[in-house]
């Protein structure tokens, strides 16, 4: 059975919608015009225990209020979600025991006091027996290496750091889901390694389940075999990471190395040229292309070395995003129309 | 040398600056309906409690003829009259959590957005003020006037002269701007203190207790007059109040007017004295 | 089986509390100068109340005709004010204060994420150890008073350990009460949006409370009177108790045990009203935000 089972799960909510003009200002204190937000529109899901799985969209997507949703701190419109058994907006205490949620824009320890400090009073809040939270406590410091720290106040710590501390918090009680929303947001490269590190190793070790929303290409590529993009509330594809890459993307980086004293001249005709570097010329060209591009250019030029890749991630997600938002204008339009 | 053109120029920005920041700030406050309705209602209920308190001194000064009795030349009619007055000062000089914002904004860092913007953040904070106190009356300008009118038998002598009248509304003019730099002031201690919000407790202290909020100032034993008199609380609320009654009249009341003015303009200094010394020393340490 | 389930639950809200206390009294003290500003200038708040007083009984012999309460009377009133008002000010309001801006900047997230009640949780997460200083000088003002009364000629004042139960008991239900109207009014923040006036507008009904109830008995005040005892019952919150202690035990008139007897039942009511606008509350912020 999967640990989590999303069934049809619908969320929308309205917003004051503010208008520009003092007139208008003054017009809303007595007369108010809401607009509904479907910020999940229908969303199926199964995930597996053990599993290590990233959510993916573009800002306001549905990420966030997804793992919400999961977390229990706020109701559904419409739709079932069973998360270990337990549905989590009934908030049982048996199911807020098992699973932590981590924001990386929001701050849950105490901001003056030292870590340890809101470590304790996490222990007394999930009732972890005094030896396994010394216990769990000290293996966590030691592998995010931040065991001098701990009696330090919070404010003083840098953003790198208070992660830390707040991934310590929320896996004090031993969860077997983690939520983590944006974990790495604002983090140098150093950090976000660290953080990335940590959570693959101790994934691994504990077999938990964790889910995962990030920005950071380089997190899901670390992290995560499975990948779910949602966009306008809806799953647009589930999947492995390189499944993207063949479903979204039609084509093929072609790098070539041209011998000396051979030009480019004439290359355009085969493809989009990307970039001349003599003697590096990178070419883009249709997948169902590839074979021919080549045979093409090892008649007519002189080559060193030559190499065929797919196009760097970010840009298949940028361009399936973009064609998301193009089908989502023709269908409205379609509706009006 | 400017050439003339150019300063036009961007005095009109300036301006067209200034009037954008007023605008925003006061669509800001309309929108929020719900404090609105609350704070016009509730603002009004203290004044009913100060009735019956001094009602039962008047009725126990005097055994049973409240009508007769007079405390240190306040009837009970007087007396009303008076915490009306004081708390409509009240409403133009109090600037609720201006002092502990700014405290706020220094210690949080969100100053830096007044050191990068090219914003006077003394002057942005002053036109959010007056927009609020403007969308504030235009809400609560009726309900004001319906609780007067409904008190308006506790004003034994109806409106006052003309100069009264004048010198009134100059006063609570004045009581705004000093409110507004005082407390600003204040907050900009912050530059120096991580935490000033004890220091504004003692402030509101003294503001309550001498500015003539809690009682007629009168009252106090003569000694302690003398102090009050040189202190610039009293402008916040005593004085409109006494002005209005015409208790102060005369020379006595052009000299407290030109004295009132020279706090304002010692406030308005200091605090840009001290946000210009604040801001060389936050970015000193680095924010 | 449900009996230990129940005392690990209780304990375990205890430490919970404990812990939420220390944790206030160690950040209180990293701002230590802070906190004894704050301890002064909260007393110094209270004696300034205390001079105005002394001022007004310089031109009165009591509040009111007939009433009781002549200056040491009035000032165990006052100093009852001030007891509950201090405990208030330690325990409540600095979680309600803090309610609104959590809901605005989604932390509440994060106490409906813990294995505990929300309720709980959110109100009583810090404590204003500074307040409670409030606690002692309105105990040496009410002992201060009471000494002056025991030792005058006319009418002494005597001690009576039934007198004492009764006046701790009714100043936690005081207490209480207040509690519940700061729950209520800190939970309308959900639907009003930002909610800058809470702390006017608990100021204000408050303010009824800090009075003997006898000054509103006449003309238009006993409509006020009436909605401050019966609807919300701040009147009790000082009255009662502060009444106990300074008026002997007998004689009694006939209409302060049923008022006593009234003050314990409006007490559970308001206990019962506050926690279920809390839940209402919780259930608007939960299907309204994203």
């Amino acid at each position: 059975m999967a640990i989590i089972e999303i069934d049809k799960l619908v969320k929308s909510y309205r917003v004051y919608q503010k208008r520009e003009g003092l007139l208008e200002a003054i017009r809303g204190l007595y007369h108010r015009d809401y607009r509904d937000i479907h910020a999940v529109k229908s969303i199926d899901l199964r995930v597996e225990q053990g599993e290590f799985v990233a959510f993916l969209g573009p800002n306001g997507a549905g990420k966030t209020t997804t793992l919400k949703l999961l977390s229990g701190v706020i109701y559904p419109t419409s739709g079932s979600v069973k998360v270990m058994g337990y549905v989590p907006w009934e908030r049982h205490n048996e199911y807020r025991r098992r699973f932590a949620l981590v924001m990386g824009q929001k701050n849950q320890l105490w901001w003056d006091l030292p870590a340890q400090e809101s470590f304790r009073l996490h222990q007394q809040i999930y009732r972890i027996d005094p030896t396994d939270y010394q216990k769990m406590l000290d293996e966590l410091t030691s592998l995010l290496d931040v065991s001098k720290l701990l009696g330090r106040p919070v404010r003083e710590l840098s953003l790198g750091e208070r992660m830390k501390m707040e991934l310590i918090a929320a896996l004090l009680h031993a969860p077997d889901i983690l939520f983590l929303d944006e974990p790495t947001i604002g983090l140098d490269v150093v950090a976000q390694r660290n953080i990335q590190q940590f959570l693959k190793f101790y994934q691994e070790k504990r077999n938990i389940t964790i889910l995962l929303t990030s920005h950071y290409m380089k997190d899901i590529v670390a992290l995560c075999r499975r990948v779910v993009v949602i966009a306008q509330g809806q799953i647009k594809y589930d999947g492995s990471l390189s499944g993207i890459v063949d479903g979204f993307s039609g084509d093929k980086i072609v790098t070539l190395q041209l011998a000396e004293n051979q030009s480019a001249g004439g290359l355009e005709l085969l493809g989009d040229i990307l970039s001349i570097e003599l003697p590096r010329v990178k070419l883009k060209c249709k997948r169902s292309d590839v074979a021919r591009v080549l045979a093409e250019v090892l008649k007519r030029f002189q080559i060193d070395d030559v190499a065929v890749e797919d196009p760097p991630l970010e840009e298949v997600i940028a361009s399936l995003f973009a064609q998301v938002d193009f089908e989502e204008v023709a269908s409205t339009t379609a509706e009006v129309s | 040398m400017t050439p003339p053109q150019v300063r036009q120029d961007s005095l009109r920005l300036q301006i067209g600056t200034w009037i954008t920041i007023f605008r925003i700030a006061l669509e800001e406050r309309l929108v929020y309906r719900g404090d609105f309705a609350l704070g016009t209602l509730m603002r009004f209920l203290p004044i009913i409690t100060q009735i019956f308190l001094w009602w039962a001194i008047f009725d126990s000064v005097n055994a049973g003829s409240v009508a007769t009795t007079s405390l240190v030349g306040y009837s009970f009619p007087d007396m009303v009259a008076y915490y009306l007055l004081t708390m409509l000062a009240r409403a133009f000089s109090s600037m609720p959590g201006l002092a502990s914002t700014i405290a706020r904004q220094i210690r949080d860092g969100e100053i830096k957005k007044f050191l990068i913007q090219p914003v006077d953040m003394l002057g942005f904070l002053f036109l959010g003020r007056v927009a609020h106190k403007v969308a504030y009356y235009s809400v609560a300008f009726l309900p004001f006037a319906f609780v007067f009118f409904l008190c308006r038998g506790y004003f034994e002598n109806g409106w006052p002269s003309a100069i009264n009248l004048f010198a009134f509304f100059l006063s609570m003019l004045m009581s705004f701007a000093l409110g507004f730099f005082l407390e600003a002031s204040l907050g900009l201690i912050g530059f120096w203190f991580l935490e000033v919000s004890a220091l504004l407790f003692v402030y509101m202290l003294f503001s309550f207790f001498l500015s003539g909020h809690m009682f007629p100032l009168d009252m106090l034993p003569p000694s302690w007059s003398l102090v009050v008199n040189f202190l610039p609380f009293k402008y916040l609320a005593y004085f409109p109040a006494v002005v209005f009654l015409e208790k102060v009249q005369g020379t006595e009341l052009a000299i407290d007017l030109a004295v009132e003015a020279a706090w304002v303009v010692f406030f308005v200094l200091l605090s840009r004295w001290l946000y210009a010394r604040g801001v060389r020393h936050y970015s000193g340490y680095g924010g | 089986m449900q009996q230990s389930n129940r005392k690990t639950d209780f304990l375990s809200y205890v430490g919970v509390f404990l812990a939420f206390a220390k944790n206030s009294l160690i950040r209180d003290m990293t701002f230590r100068t802070n906190f004894v500003l704050e301890c002064v200038s909260s007393v110094a708040w209270t004696l300034m109340n205390v001079g105005f007083y002394l001022i007004v009984f310089n031109f009165t012999k009591s509040i009111g005709s007939n009433t009781g309460w002549g200056q040491y009377e009035f000032f165990v009133f006052l100093g009852t004010t001030w007891l509950i008002n201090s405990i208030v000010q330690a325990f409540f309001m600095p979680n309600a204060e803090e309610f609104s801006e959590l809901i605005r900047q989604g932390g509440l997230d994060f106490a409906l994420l813990k294995p505990m009640d929300t309720q709980f949780l959110v109100s009583f997460r810090k404590v204003d150890w500074s307040a409670l200083s409030n606690l002692l000088v309105a105990i040496t003002l009410i002992v201060y008073s009471l000494w002056h009364m025991a030792i005058r000629p006319e009418n002494p004042w005597q001690f009576d350990i039934v007198t004492l139960l009764l006046f701790v008991f009714y100043v936690g239900c005081g207490a209480t009460m207040l509690y519940c109207l700061m729950t209520c009014l800190s939970a309308t923040s959900i639907w009003l949006g930002r909610n800058q006036s809470l702390y006017d507008f608990w100021f204000y009904i408050t303010n009824f409370s800090r009075y003997p109830m006898e000054i509103y008995q006449r003309g238009w005040g006993k409509p006020l009177w009436a909605v401050f005892t019966f609807i919300v019952p701040v009147l009790l919150v000082v009255n009662v108790p502060a009444r106990i202690l300074a008026q002997p035990l007998h004689p009694r008139a006939a209409w302060e045990w049923p008022l006593a007897i009234f003050a314990v039942v409006a007490t559970f009511l308001c206990l019962v009203f506050s926690r279920w606008v809390f839940q209402r509350a919780l259930i608007s912020y939960r299907s309204a935000s994203s």
